[in-house]
């Protein structure tokens, strides 16, 4: 009986338009045909060519409104229902099968999540922790291991940084070769790992460096990359499910990498919250030496030339920023400000009326020419928002303006607006803040 | 055949033949660049070249102009004279004005005497002007510049000792028709004997002929190469007034912008020889004004400086166009000081095209090098990405029209679409005029709409900063919108987006009728559809010409009128205005970058109007507003002094 059943062959149905129900969504379903059997008519609904049809469905899966359908005559329906009354008699059979696309099966291998770390000469950027507490949250859903990957010359000391932040595995390859940051190298090192291990996930910071490295291995490795996600969890199929915004910011777009691996993207600096360091976490280090020689190097750094003319202070790495504007009248009425910031642990910036001035530097900067900043806090001290400022700060947590015009459009963006003399408030800030720390610290020695 | 007129052949020969071979290898040259037309409309262009030329109508527009003019009309009627000169040498007996008849030689004496001693008057003018209050470069007293005044001046005086030895000797006929050659004769004392008398014509002869050959032979090497080339280049200069740059193809296996010298066109080559580096461009340019190390004028002689030193070395060029620190003859700061204001060639006497010559040197940094300065990635990276220059989510190009009633423009059912451009949808201040202009719009009568969230910026920016690609991209774009929304009357609020609209995308076949507020709202007071109270509130109001609205398109009475109307009174003018007004420093994308250099250009401006003491500045454009504000922040004056918009002017004015 059941071999018998094998000979039935499966109808094939043919596709079509549900009348009416298409939106002209913009072709959407032609985009998807992987035989181009489907061309638009003059109303932007589909025509579906039979004869290059091989009923592969995808049309159906893109269509926003479900306007696409397989129809099955009576007779085709006769047979279907035979085979699922088959099948549901003998479900093992049913199982074998069941076409398994062969694309899918080798993802299958693919396990792990893998983030990589990023450092300058052995000091560690931020984002690669923060990666891990994201991480960390995909390695749970999918019940895999949370790697961390550890390239350089001299990082013993990151890997029990990676363990401290949540990874559970370290890879770590410590050779002279990958000493400074160049593509080739780097690059080279991470297509030979992930080949090697097969993790399914990688995650990188969306920095200069990470930007052009995670190119260059998406690249190499034929697979999806999706740049600057904002978003990442894994859905119910087991795909990681990447946020990012598009068209200019309007919607959000999640993409998926369906048949490669492994699923790559790169975060942001700040977008992923850090995730609390534990240091006494323990995890296997894996040392591992990857063929990569000197020689094969095309590119070799001379020398390193720092910016002599950076500020010791990041203003864009922040957590709290007052900054001033036109209205601090002079360079000597900063310092006002500094003390402000010193009280709240934060840093002094300025808008473009004040580099103009001569009363900060360049480096100092907030706005469309200068650095955009997302702190925690931002103090708009005497800073009207001109359009070229608010574009530089205006994705502050907290945003708490002060001015004396009280239609500055500053406070249009601001979370908290005083209108006032500065000379007055920011003191009166400070003081508060003070006595406020005073009495903390009063309380703490008292307890 | 006297042995005078064979050593004479025998050195006119000599002085033609070097005379053409530099000349070959001067215009050689020019054949490098690439191909440009212009030779269409020969009527036209002759008209030109009468006119601009012959009549000296930019030379004469500064008062030592005249002192060109005289010279020039002079050195013209004496081309006729100094030819009859060297044929005479040629063929003494043969060809000579003394075989004319009395009254046409006498009448042709007389002219040549009276040029004569104008042309020697304005060389010792021009001589002492640079000896005393000389322009404001120090090349105009280099030694070029004498050598050249002195050799004009000794033709003169040779003409003279030729003429009155003559006359003394008693072998002219005409000598009392020439006053000044007569006095000349009347200085030789009269026991003079005949044979000295003849010797001094011989000397005086050879002296002249000598002067004019050398004359001819130094100019190819001079600046004064003007006098060959300005005239062909009136004749050639763009039949429109430069408002655009030209397009881009962007196909693989192209350059993009111009990198190297032989890469301009043979136009922008042949400008660089046709300067006459009189410095106009640098007088009126802001940023030379401001002391920025750019100064149009050196930057026309730095190409010409280029393709002289390149000459020769095919491909491999020696000297770089481009490059800082002296690498290059044009460094890249100077390439990105310009504002595209447009002053330079609105003064050029001889129609030099300056700002499309630095939008090519952008391109080639842009394009090719992805050289430019650190401020404007954030642009370039906004504009592709959001197109608007501040990366603004688009969904808030309607934040402006929050509380208003705004209808989307409609195919076949509304009029205008009012393009309202970035600044005008996103800046907080320019809002300010965007409401004023869609109030006025409400009581013009006329049907209006904006397409919203669906706006994309116009790319001035982007064109005028060298990002050709993608300007190119979003003209395209913005031109399908407005094709498939069935638009055909546009209405803009900044004049950057009006002149983009209504000039380059002019390029691209594209058919639309642009207008500015300032046109549209004088267009609907003079055909008496839109009444107005007098605006009382301004007892001054100084009016500041936008360049894209003024120069670049002609604009100087539609926005003076407006103010006339609503006020009832004229607008005060600036020191700088109308055609020579100065630029507020944010064109050409400077808006988006660092002013690095010098001073700043907008306090030069806020300083000149404040000058006049108004109580209030009109600007027809968002970075004029952006420029001033800021300015006047600076300046301690925005409390005493507001900066209005033309549109929230004549709001102020609209009855209730």
């Amino acid at each position: 009986m059941a071999e018998e059943a094998k000979k039935i062959k499966r109808p094939r149905g043919t596709a079509r338009l549900i009348p009416g129900k298409c939106i002209a969504c913009g072709a959407r379903c032609e985009t998807e045909c992987p035989k181009d059997a489907i061309k638009m008519n003059e109303k932007g609904e589909p025509i579906i060519d039979l004869e290059k049809c091989t009923r592969c469905q995808r049309c159906l899966k893109i269509c926003p409104v479900q306007a696409i359908e397989i129809y099955y005559t009576p007779e085709e329906q006769k047979i279907l229902d035979e085979l699922a009354k088959q099948k549901a008699a003998a479900p093992a059979t049913a199982l074998e099968a069941e076409v398994v696309d062969p694309r899918l099966a080798k993802l299958r291998e693919y396990k792990g999540v893998w983030v990589f770390t990023e450092h300058t000469e052995g000091k560690p950027a931020e984002v690669s922790w923060e990666l891990l507490g994201v991480g960390a949250d995909l390695a749970k859903v999918r019940n895999v291991e949370l790697c961390s990957l550890v390239v350089g010359d001299n990082v013993e000391h990151l890997v029990n940084e990676a363990f401290a932040y949540g990874a559970s595995k370290v890879y770590l390859v410590d050779d002279p070769v990958f000493h400074y940051y160049r593509t080739e190298s780097y690059y080279k090192c991470l297509c030979y790992l992930i080949e090697k291990y097969k993790p399914e996930i990688v995650l990188i910071g969306a920095t200069g460096l990470g930007r052009d490295l995670a190119g260059a291995v998406a690249t190499r490795l034929q697979t999806g990359l999706t740049a600057d996600c904002t978003g990442l969890s894994i859905d119910d199929k087991g795909f990681l499910l990447q946020t990012r915004p598009a068209f200019g910011g309007n919607i959000m777009a999640t993409i998926l990498t369906e048949y490669t691996r492994p699923q790559m993207s790169t975060v942001r600096p700040h977008v992923m919250p850090l995730p609390a360091r534990d240091a006494s976490r323990q995890g296997t280090i894996v040392r591992e030496r990857v063929p990569v020689q000197e020689e094969e190097i095309a590119a070799k750094v001379l020398e390193i030339i720092a910016d002599e003319n950076l500020d010791s202070v990041d203003v864009a790495a922040a957590d709290i920023i007052v900054s001033g504007g036109r209205g601090m009248c002079n360079a000597e009425n900063y310092k006002i400000l500094q003390e402000l910031a010193n009280e709240l642990g934060g840093v002094v910036a300025c808008s473009r009326a004040a580099v103009e001035a001569g009363w900060m530097p360049l480096e100092r900067q907030v706005g469309q020419t200068g650095k955009t900043v997302r702190p925690k806090i931002y103090f708009a001290v005497g800073i009207s928002g001109a359009i070229q400022h608010l574009v530089g700060m205006q994705d502050s947590d907290t945003i708490i303006a002060i001015n004396r015009d009280k239609s500055a459009p500053i406070f249009e963006v601001a979370t908290y607006g005083i209108v006032g003399d500065l000379f007055q408030v920011i003191p009166a800030i400070t003081n508060y803040v003070r006595e406020m720390r005073a009495k903390k610290a009063g309380k703490a020695v008292a307890s | 055949m006297t042995s005078t007129v064979i050593a004479f052949i025998i050195v006119l020969v000599l002085a033609i033949a070097f005379f053409f071979y530099s000349c070959y290898r001067r215009f050689g040259l020019i054949l490098k660049g690439k191909p440009d037309n212009r030779f269409d409309s020969l009527f036209r262009r002759f008209w030109n070249m009468l006119y601009y030329a012959f009549g000296q109508r930019r030379v004469v527009k500064k008062p030592f102009g005249i002192n060109h003019f005289v010279l020039f009309w002079a050195f013209m009627i004496l081309l006729i004279s100094n030819t009859e000169f060297l044929l005479n040498g040629l063929a003494p007996d043969v060809i000579s004005f003394a075989r004319l008849p009395d009254g046409a030689y006498f009448t042709l004496m007389c002219i040549f005497d009276i040029m004569s001693v104008l042309a020697l008057l304005a060389v010792i003018l021009a001589i002492i002007r640079r000896l005393t209050f000389p322009p404001p470069y120090t090349e105009a007293k280099s030694r070029d510049a004498f050598i050249i005044l002195g050799l004009v001046a000794g033709l003169m005086i040779a003409y003279f000792g030729m003429n009155a030895s003559e006359i003394a000797a008693g072998t002219e006929r005409a000598a009392s028709y020439m006053p000044i050659s007569n006095f000349g004769a009347s200085l030789i004392s009269s026991g003079t004997p005949a044979s000295t008398l003849d010797t001094a014509v011989q000397v005086f002869w050879w002296f002249h002929a000598f002067i004019l050959l050398s004359f001819l032979n130094y100019l190819p090497y001079s600046k004064h190469m003007h006098v060959l080339t300005s005239i062909p280049n009136c004749f050639f200069k763009s039949l429109e007034k430069v408002r655009t740059q030209s397009r881009e193809e962007f196909k693989k296996g192209n350059t993009f912008g111009i990198g190297q010298v032989e890469n301009f066109t043979w136009k922008g080559l042949f400008d660089s020889y046709a300067c006459t580096e009189c410095g106009r461009c640098s007088d009126n340019c802001p940023a030379t004004f401001t002391k920025k190390p750019l100064q149009p004028r050196l930057l026309i002689h730095d190409i010409k400086v280029n393709l002289l030193e390149n000459a020769g070395k095919d491909g491999h060029a020696e000297l770089p166009l481009i490059g800082s620190g002296g690498e290059g003859s044009v460094a890249e700061e100077v390439i990105w000081e310009c504002t595209t204001c447009g002053a330079c060639m609105e003064v050029c006497p001889v129609f030099i095209e300056h700002v499309p010559r630095i939008v090519d040197m952008r391109r080639h940094l842009v394009e090719m090098k992805a050289k430019f300065p650190e401020e404007l990635l954030t642009l370039f990276e906004n504009m592709e990405q959001r197109s608007n220059p501040w990366g603004i989510a688009p969904a808030d190009r309607v934040k402006w029209a929050a509380d208003i009633n705004v209808r989307p423009f409609e195919k076949d059912k509304t009029e205008y679409l009012f393009y309202v451009g970035c600044a005008g949808a996103f800046d907080a201040r320019n809002r300010r005029t965007t409401l004023s202009l869609a109030k006025i719009l409400d009581k013009s009568g006329v049907t209006w709409g904006t397409l919203g969230r669906d706006e994309m910026c116009c790319g001035d920016s982007l064109r005028r900063l060298g990002n050709e690609y993608v300007f190119d991209r979003m003209a395209k774009a913005n031109i399908k919108t407005f094709t498939d929304k069935g638009v055909k009357k546009i209405i803009t609020q900044c004049p950057h987006c009006y002149s983009t609209l209504k000039n380059d995308y002019r390029q691209y076949s594209a058919d639309f009728e642009v207008v500015h507020h300032t046109e549209f709202i004088n267009g609907l007071i003079q055909d008496g559809r839109l009444k107005l109270n007098s605006a009382k509130d301004f007892s001054s109001i100084i009016f500041h010409d936008s360049c894209y609205l003024g120069r670049y398109n002609g604009l100087y009475d539609a926005p003076r009128q407006v103010i006339a109307f609503a006020t009832g009174k004229a607008p005060v003018e600036m020191e700088r205005h109308r055609d020579k007004g100065f630029c507020c420093g944010a064109g050409g994308g400077r808006m988006w970058m660092e002013e690095k250099e010098g001073t700043l250009i907008n306090v030069a401006r806020v300083e000149e109007a404040l000058a006049k003491k108004p109580d209030a500045i009109c600007v027809c454009c968002p970075y004029c507003m952006t420029m001033f504000d800021d300015g006047l922040k600076d300046k301690e004056a925005a409390d005493k002094v507001q900066v209005l918009d033309l549109a929230e002017i004549v709001a102020k004015a609209l009855p209730d």
